[in-house]
């Protein structure tokens, strides 16, 4: 998708940049006491680690893969489709 | 009655602007709603502007906190809007913008059912016209298929008030709730407008083939004047959280393939307002706190994202994402301010989404509705993907497209600009926006736990968008229409239709020709019996018309006996 | 003193000038006199209004005869509501007639024009007033036949082929009554409505009695144009001067369900009609069917004079709706529209008659780009439209609320939805005029002035009339209201 090698090292290193932000992030979670958004035993899996950026990373690419990708094949049609 | 209704000044100011030279109505579009603004402040909160209609005691201006909140937001939107429109020589656009946007105000401070219904009719028909004024027979088509949509929305709220009337024999717009029938012809009438799932495609239809300036005062005021309705007559509610669960849900697999930029903050528009019905059916302090809130918000935010887009559509003449990329270059500040509004849509901290949608997040889990709140993450997290990177990154980076063009002009800069630190000020400033809603907000959106994990949902929602793309599974953007459920009425209705008449088209000719030979026969006789020659056509009609005249003085006569 | 006159003087004010207006013959002079006759008519009947408003039933006896033996002018609410209505729209279109008339009749018609246009507005005055059941057939007469004229008076020579037409079913329709009236006068021996009243119910166990009556409401619906009676309407409409056709589509149908009113409800009584005959059942499916089937023409018309022709015969179909309903409700809606169609539909007419001043045409094909070539007659017909669509701030708003309000009463759903989904039907019949005149283009527009002033002064009164009664409804709703408590009998 990018023509030129100096692009293209410019795109990797904003990505392992991203990409230490996320982990650094996720390492925060050790550190900060966390209050729960439930009143206690409703969802436990909510204070486990990681969980906000496992969701927040499965949803979004399941919601790709799982949902629009399957969806395009069945609605999908030519930009030309109602005019005709 | 010494108040000046708010939306008059709005109403008549609009249709000024029809009869000024194009200099002075640049000005006064501007200074509209400013003076708007400025009689709201000044408007003390009750029920004012008692007017007799038929016998009838209406409340044409109701101020209180919850209809003031949607006032000052929609004053604030047609100021954008008219900063925005202020390089058009068009005087359609600005006119009926304004004038549609005093028709939003008045519907919020409409205090009786009849008013609201004034206003409602008022907002479907002089919003049509911004969707004609892009032009071509694709808008009005289109405008068509909306202005019906609206009306129906018309009809039902039309059909309700006068059941409500006829029940209770009030006309007063206060909780109305579900029960009887007419409640939920009115929750149907508010629905179509608020663009409730199954009834949500005039919005996907309509709203891109506006102007760029259409579209941005179209996404202010319909569908906001809905969530008011709704936060008003049925708070609380228990199936609008499921309605609006659902409303977050489908669009975004919708936006995800969408090709048109505009279409796609279409579906976005309808995640947003999911939002705020789960809020209005939460009920409660938190959730109709979250609910407006968010629907000030999403006036703002959402209205700067369709002004990003329009620039674009301005400078290039397309917004179709396979046609562009790589506009950073050309359009720096335009792309900066988009980038604000996808991180107020996204809630990232600092940003306005992120306080007001937390609150219906918040309300969620307060309830112990696990799964609703799991939707809601989610839809949190599909918003995210659509709106906040994809909207940016395929018009502004991705492959470039090559297209080179001039920056947005000034005024449309300067309206993205205002919108843009406004989304940012209330997002760091949160109690600028919390002291106007309707209830005490003891709810505090910055603490370490909520900063902390929105920031990983938001980047690992991200990373996985990195992923898709990186290897090459995030769907191409393609030119092409995706069907909704406009292909019923599109396409499956019109072909049913088609069918039907071909099938039973010879039967029904069939009964018709046997019917007409008849007939001709009766004539006929008739004819011979009168013997009028000449003057065929004449002689004719009459003395079927006396022959008429006869058969329904038997008819009386038999019925009768 | 001359107030106790009032009833009498508004009906020789107009019938005296006709043949005065003969012997002026000046074109200008005789308009003058007649505008001058118009005023002074209106000035009367909204004074008869207000004294009625406040006094009640005014009586009058004509030559001092007292009823039952003479004649008697009886003025309640209903009618002098009617009579003013009548009086609003004469005087408003004798404005329009100066350069109208001007263009559309050929100059030494002149001062015919304006004597039958006195006549029949004498005429329609008269049926609305008079209290005796054969005068109204007198005065309908001098109305029906001035009409003809009137619609002959048209200079496209199938003017005279429709005024034929209409002189037939006129006709028709006028010996029905008179067969009606005939028949009742031989069961009771009067021709008093109040004395009728009194007598008629001996009688209504009498086939005699259900005939008179069938006769009497089938020769009304002739006059009024109710489906499927309406035959001759679309054409006498079409080809007569504008005026004339302004004039006729807000007053003469309205004065023929005045008629039908004041028969059904006064004198034969609704407990007859209604209970014992069973009308309601008769009537409200036929309105329907008359609302569906004119709007479903109007929406093929390619002449807009046509169309809208079409679309006066749907709008009865909702006032005889409303008068199904037989209730105070209903009969308001009913009231109520038969005012507020006389104003949005003159207004119309009134439009088409400025684009045929200066187009020459009310065909459709014509009317391309008119958005532009006349800008403010165009604007006045979009807002008349929208009243006839029913819009919210107009007065089909108003009349659609009450008909749909009686209708919920009653618990008719069906109906309520019916009637408001016809008001789509009206949609689409506006927008086709609108579609033509604002979105296609002329190929070589020719410039056209905006008619002359006089024509818009009465086109924009009546198009103000058209928004100012949508929003301030007291004098027509009130009077509307009164006036049904009062034909069913119903104290306040």
């Amino acid at each position: 998708m990018n023509d030129s090698p100096k692009k293209n090292e410019a795109v990797r290193r904003l990505v392992l940049g991203f990409v230490a932000c996320c982990v650094s992030l996720l390492l925060l979670d050790l550190i900060v006491h966390r209050h729960l958004s439930f009143a206690e035993g409703l969802l436990p899996v909510e204070g486990w680690f990681g969980f906000y950026a496992v969701y927040g990373f499965v949803s979004p690419y399941a919601l790709i893969v799982i949902g629009s990708i399957p969806l395009r094949k069945l609605i999908m049609r030519s930009e030309e489709y109602y005019d005709g | 009655m010494g108040e000046v209704h708010p939306a008059l000044i709005l109403l008549a100011g609009g249709l000024l602007l029809f009869a000024l030279p194009t200099g002075p109505r640049r000005v006064v579009s501007v200074l509209l709603p400013v003076f708007g603004f400025l009689n709201l402040l000044a408007i003390p909160e009750g029920a004012m502007w008692q007017i007799t209609w038929g016998g009838y005691e209406m409340v044409a201006l109701r101020v209180d906190k919850l209809s003031l909140l949607f006032g000052y937001s929609f004053h604030l939107a047609a100021f954008i809007g008219a900063i925005y429109a202020l390089h058009l020589k068009d005087r359609l656009q600005i006119g009926t913008g304004l004038i549609y946007a005093g028709s939003g105000v008045g519907a919020v401070f409409a205090g009786d059912l009849i008013a609201l219904f004034v206003f409602w009719e008022l907002l479907a028909i002089t919003s049509v016209f911004l969707v004609w004024a892009r032009g071509g027979e694709r808008a009005l088509r289109s405008g068509m298929r909306y202005l019906a949509m609206q009306i129906a929305s018309g009809l039902l709220l039309l059909i309700g008030a006068v059941c409500c009337y006829l029940k209770t024999g009030s006309l007063s717009f206060d909780h109305i709730g579900l029960g009887a029938t007419y409640h939920y012809l009115l929750l149907f009438a508010f629905g179509i407008k608020c663009a409730f799932p199954l009834l949500h495609n005039w919005l996907i239809d309509a709203y891109p083939e506006s102007t760029p300036a259409g579209t941005v005062f179209l996404s202010a005021f319909t569908t906001k004047t809905a969530v008011y309705a709704l936060a008003r007559g049925f708070a609380g509610e228990e199936v609008l959280i499921y309605i609006g669960a659902v409303m977050t849900i489908f669009p975004i697999f919708y936006a995800a393939i969408e090709n048109d930029m505009r279409r796609v903050l279409s579906y976005s528009m309808i995640n947003q307002i999911g939002f705020m019905t789960v809020g209005i059916g939460l009920g409660g302090a938190l959730g109709i706190n979250g609910a407006v809130s968010h629907a000030f918000n999403d006036v703002i935010f959402k209205g700067l994202l369709f002004m990003s887009m329009g620039a674009i559509l301005f400078r290039t003449g397309s917004i179709k994402a396979s046609e562009l990329g790589g506009l950073y270059k050309s359009m720096p500040w335009t792309c900066a301010c988009c980038i604000v509004g996808a991180s107020s849509i996204s809630a990232i901290p600092l940003f306005s989404g992120f306080i007001s949608k937390s609150m219906v997040i918040q309300g969620a889990a307060d309830s112990g509705a696990v799964v609703l709140w799991l939707v809601l993450l989610f839809a949190s997290a599909g918003v995210l993907h659509h709106a906040g990177i994809k909207i940016p990154f395929f018009a502004f980076f991705s492959h470039d497209a090559k297209i080179r063009c001039r920056e947005a002009p000034l005024n449309m800069r300067v309206a993205m600009t205002i919108s843009a630190v406004l989304c940012v000020v209330i997002g760091s400033y949160p109690p600028l926006l919390y002291d106007l809603l309707p209830h005490p907000v003891d709810y505090v959106p910055y603490t370490t736990t909520h900063v902390v994990l929105q920031l990983q949902l938001v980047f690992f929602a991200v990373l996985a968008f990195v992923v898709l793309m990186l290897t090459g599974n995030y769907p191409p953007e393609l030119p092409c229409v995706n069907l909704d459920v406009d292909w019923v009425y599109r396409r499956a209705l019109p072909a049913a239709v088609r069918g039907v008449v071909r099938t039973g088209g010879p039967i029904v000719d069939g009964f018709f020709a046997g019917g007409k030979a008849l007939v001709q026969k009766l004539i006929a006789a008739i004819r011979e019996q009168h013997n009028t020659e000449g003057l065929f056509g004449r002689a004719w009609l009459s003395q079927s018309n006396v022959l008429i005249a006869i058969i329904f003085l038997a008819i009386y006569l038999i019925y009768f006996f | 003193m001359i107030d106790a006159h009032l009833p009498i003087l508004l009906i020789v004010a107009p019938l005296v000038s006709a043949p005065l207006c003969v012997l002026l013959r000046q074109k200008t002079l005789v308009w003058a006199f007649a505008f001058v006759v118009c005023l002074a008519s209106l000035g009367m009947a909204s004074l008869l209004l207000v004294r009625v408003l406040q006094d009640g039933v005014i009586s009058y006896a004509l030559g001092g005869w007292i009823a039952p033996w003479g004649i008697e002018y009886r003025v309640d609410v209903v009618n002098a509501f009617v009579l003013l209505l009548v009086a609003i729209i004469a005087a408003a279109l004798v404005v329009f007639a100066l350069p109208s008339a001007a263009d559309e009749i050929a100059a030494e018609q002149h001062y015919l024009f304006y004597a039958a246009y006195l006549l029949c507005f004498a005429g329609l005055m008269g049926i609305a007033i008079t209290g005796d059941a054969f005068n109204v057939f007198v005065f309908l007469e001098i109305s029906s036949l001035s009409s003809y004229a009137l619609i002959a008076l048209g200079r496209d020579r199938r003017a005279l082929i429709a005024s034929y037409q209409y002189l037939i079913m006129g006709t028709l329709g006028a010996t029905f009554i008179v067969i009606g009236i005939g028949l009742m006068y031989m069961m009771t021996g009067t021709l008093n409505m109040a004395d009728l009243s009194e007598r008629l119910p001996a009688m209504f166990e009498t086939r005699t009695a259900m005939v008179a009556f069938a006769f009497l409401s089938v020769g009304l619906a002739i006059k009024a144009a109710m489906f499927p009676l309406h035959a001759w309407l679309p054409n006498a409409y079409c080809y007569a001067p504008s005026v004339v056709t302004a004039f006729l589509a807000a007053t003469a149908t309205k004065v023929s369900i005045y008629a039908f009113l004041r028969f059904t409800f006064t004198v034969w009584g609704a407990e007859f009609v209604f209970e014992r005959l069973n009308f309601d059942a008769l009537l409200i499916p036929l309105s329907l069917v008359g609302i569906y089937a004119a709007s479903l023409s109007a929406i093929y018309q390619t002449d807009v004079k046509r169309l809208l022709a079409y679309s006066s015969v749907a709008q009865i179909g909702y006032m005889m709706l409303g008068i199904g309903f037989v209730s105070v409700t209903g009969l308001t809606g009913g009231m109520v529209h038969l005012f507020n169609h006389a104003m949005m539909k003159a207004a119309l007419f009134l439009a088409v008659g400025c684009v045929v001043l200066r187009v020459g045409s009310s065909k459709l094909a014509d009317w391309k780009g008119m958005g532009r070539r006349m800008p403010i007659t165009m604007a006045a017909f979009v807002l008349a439209g929208l009243s006839l669509i029913g819009v919210p701030l107009t007065v089909g708003f108003v009349s659609k609320w009450y008909l749909i309000l009686a209708a919920l009463e009653k618990g008719w759903w069906p109906i309520a939805l019916l009637a408001l989904l016809s008001s789509l039907l009206a949609v689409v019949y506006v927008w086709r005029v609108v579609e033509v005149a604002y979105f296609q283009r002329m190929d070589e527009p020719a410039p056209v002035k905006e008619a002359p002033w006089p024509m818009q002064v009465s086109m924009w009164v009546l198009t103000g009339a058209t928004l100012y009664f949508g929003l301030q409804t007291d004098l027509t709703v009130r009077v509307a209201q009164r006036a049904a408590m009062g034909l069913l009998g119903v104290t306040p």
